[in-house]
């Protein structure tokens, strides 16, 4: 059986070359049975995104895989191959096997452990699935992709921190009040990021969204998206002491929270924490509010800052992630190798037991009719002797069916016990 | 103490716990239940207090401010009246929280001023003094948690001040919820602690007389009981939080710590 994966993905082509053979998901029943179609083909599984557009395939150990997709890929996607040159990979047995476990782990993705790889790869495998196109090697190829991706994300830190600046400021909430359930939050200003960093806290469970803007008009635009309430720019200050979040990014000149009127509000708030996250260029906000006890202030930088932090450490983790991928790869290597050997031994079990079967009937020609006893002998006997001939080499087989060099090995036992495929 | 003096007082201690009882359930609830109630108590309370003093004078001859357990009474006294007015004034209700617990206590030492014939067996006297001594530990491990919650909170809140999270940033609780579990242990030791030192006295008094509260150990401990009450009552009146908070918690750990070590050589007394 041979495996075979062909694709292109955001690291070897541009965007033109990946929309050519990009497939629309409704093609993707037809696509997979046109694959399986083709000669030696036992199984298929495309994977199209917008980053990457791979072909997976299992084939029979006669026929070529790389022949047999890139006619494919001419004739349905009009692409030869050749032109595509370097920007095509392809990649065979543990190397194919090493590239799934990679692209489910989210380890060849542009932002390295951004998980949305793993669901689209799901995607693939249950269009697959719905039409027959799995059904043994690269069925359990998959599926183990999808555990060493788990393995990956719960073992290593890879997903755990936030690597955009909106998320970060999400991230950051949390670490300041548990949990973000029953937040206010007041956006003064409007602008892309600030929206955005709403947008997140919303979903993480601010309860409610006040917006302030020198145009009362703009401020009640923006509260009818987050369904908020508008707050005229006058009133916004009066209104801190009741809002946990301050997201900042009005184009004003000048600090609009002073320190000494982010004093006031914290008395007034009794001490509760605050965050207060200042997007705006210049800064909305007296730098000297973090000095002040239980209130937490992020500007633009500070944030880029721990997005930064939050990346390194990600390549980091993700070093530790390969290291556990290439370890998957060897179990997967050994266990098909396992699974390669295991006809063998059943073969070389049968055909002793065929020679100690006609054995004990030319016996018993010979002998005539014995007495149970004598029967229960010569069984156990016989069998004692295959027995202890035939351990050797299995546990010889079992060995070698794990190396590299093992097949040599395996060949001669075959042929030494003249065993037929 | 004169005893119709002492008689009055016990019956004002005995309102004045009703004070107490309101402020554990601020403390451990965080509602109000029987404010309306322990004001009235404590009002009344303050007029026994008042003839207790009263018949002190009388019967000595003199102002009833001599002595350890005169001087104590007459204070509680004036702390109990001086709250009633700040309160008729202001109705700074939030203040019960502190001059409850501590005009309690306070009276309660103060009526110890006569010893009692008491006759107890060595049973019930053992089994009291293993509640004391349980509900100080279970006090103690309350307020341990407590300084551990508040150590992890200010090394959270530097990584976060600094802007610059390392890995302990990762793996520490986020600051709300330890500053809830701050709260929560640190309640619950005080009740546990505020309990103790009642039954703790009563043993003491019963055992000992008039003689026990010139102990150093005795003072050790009603300092760091209350140091304790100004910890609950900062926290939860005055709304001390995050930082300051966690430093106060430490501390009161590091007093608590003190009164144990002193504590450790009780058991010479208790064998005499």
């Amino acid at each position: 059986m041979k495996l075979l994966v062909a694709g292109v993905s955001h690291k070897t082509a541009p965007v033109e070359v990946r929309e050519r053979l990009a497939f629309a998901e409704n093609s993707l029943p037809l696509v997979l049975r046109d694959l399986t179609s083709r000669q030696g083909i036992s199984e298929a599984l495309v994977l199209s995104t917008c980053n990457r557009v791979e072909i997976v395939v299992a084939a029979d150990d006669a026929v070529d895989p790389v022949a047999t997709v890139s006619s494919f890929l001419q004739e349905s996607r009009g692409v030869a191959t050749g032109a595509l040159g370097p920007s095509l990979y392809q990649h065979e047995g543990r190397e194919a096997i090493h590239h799934l476990f990679r692209v489910a782990s989210s380890l060849d993705s542009m932002v390295v452990g951004e998980p949305q790889i793993l669901g689209q790869l799901k995607q693939a495998y249950a269009h697959a699935k719905a039409n027959d196109c799995l059904t043994g090697l690269l069925e359990t190829i998959v599926s183990r992709a999808f555990n060493v991706a788990k393995r990956v994300r719960s073992e290593t830190g890879i997903g755990q921190m936030a690597v955009s600046v909106s998320y970060a400021a999400v991230e950051l909430a949390r670490k300041i009040f548990g949990t973000l359930a029953g937040r206010t939050v007041m956006i003064v200003g409007s602008g892309k990021m600030s929206e955005l960093a709403a947008r997140h806290l919303r979903r993480s469970g601010a309860s409610h969204i006040f917006v302030t803007n020198r145009t009362y008009e703009r401020a009640q635009e923006l509260a009818t998206v987050f369904q908020g309430t508008p707050v005229e720019y006058t009133r916004f200050p009066a209104m801190l002491p009741e809002v946990d979040i301050v997201i900042t990014s009005s184009g004003a000149p000048h600090y609009v929270l002073t320190r000494d009127e982010m004093q006031r509000v914290i008395v007034a708030r009794r001490n509760k924490p605050m965050f207060v996250i200042d997007i705006a260029v210049p800064r909305n906000v007296e730098p000297t509010v973090n000095e002040i006890d239980n209130i937490f202030l992020y500007d633009i930088d500070d944030l880029q800052e721990v997005v930064n932090a939050n990346l390194r450490d990600r390549n980091k983790e993700a070093e530790r992630a390969e290291a556990l991928v290439i370890q998957e790869v060897e179990h997967m290597m050994a266990r098909l190798k396992v699974q390669e050997v295991a006809p063998t031994i059943v073969s070389l079990q049968g055909q002793l037991e065929q020679i100690r079967a006609g054995e004990i009937e030319r016996v018993r020609r010979k002998l005539g009719p014995l007495t149970p006893d004598q029967e229960e002998a010569i069984e156990a006997l016989t069998r004692g002797i295959i027995n202890k001939i035939a351990h050797g080499p299995i546990s010889e087989l079992r060995k070698q069916a794990g190396r590299p060099d093992g097949v040599h090995v395996i060949d001669a036992i075959r042929q030494v016990f003249h065993l037929k495929d | 103490m004169a005893e119709m003096s002492i008689v009055w007082l016990r019956v004002a201690a005995g309102l004045y716990s009703l004070g107490l009882i309101d402020s554990i359930l601020t403390i451990t609830q965080r509602r109000a239940h029987l404010f309306r109630i322990a004001i009235g108590a404590l009002a009344l309370a303050g007029v026994f207090h008042l003839v207790s003093i009263v018949e002190q004078g009388t019967a000595i001859g003199q102002f009833p401010a001599s002595g350890f357990y005169e001087s104590m009474s007459l204070c509680a006294f004036l702390i109990t009246a001086l709250f009633l007015v700040v309160y008729w004034r202001y109705r700074l209700e939030s203040l019960g929280v502190f001059i409850f617990p501590l005009v309690f206590i306070m009276t309660l030492v103060a009526s110890m001023g006569r010893p009692v014939q008491a006759s107890w067996s060595s049973t019930v006297r053992d089994a009291w003094l293993i509640v004391h001594v349980v509900l100080v530990l279970l006090g103690y491990a309350a307020l341990l948690f407590t300084a551990v919650a508040a150590v992890l909170y200010l090394v959270q809140e530097r990584e976060l001040k600094r802007k610059k999270p390392r890995s302990f940033y990762h793996r520490l609780p986020p600051l709300g919820t330890l500053d809830d579990l701050i709260t929560k242990f640190m309640s619950w030791g005080f009740v546990f602690i505020t309990v103790a030192v009642v039954v703790g006295s009563v043993w003491a008094f019963v055992e000992f007389g008039t003689r026990w509260v010139t102990d150093p150990k005795i003072a050790i401990s009603l300092f760091t009981w209350g140091i304790y009450l100004a910890m609950v009552f900062l926290r939860v009146s005055a709304g001390w939080r995050g930082r300051k908070a966690a430093v106060m918690a430490i501390t009161a750990l590091g007093c608590s710590a003190l009164t144990w070590v002193a504590h450790a050589q009780l058991q010479s007394l208790w064998l005499r």
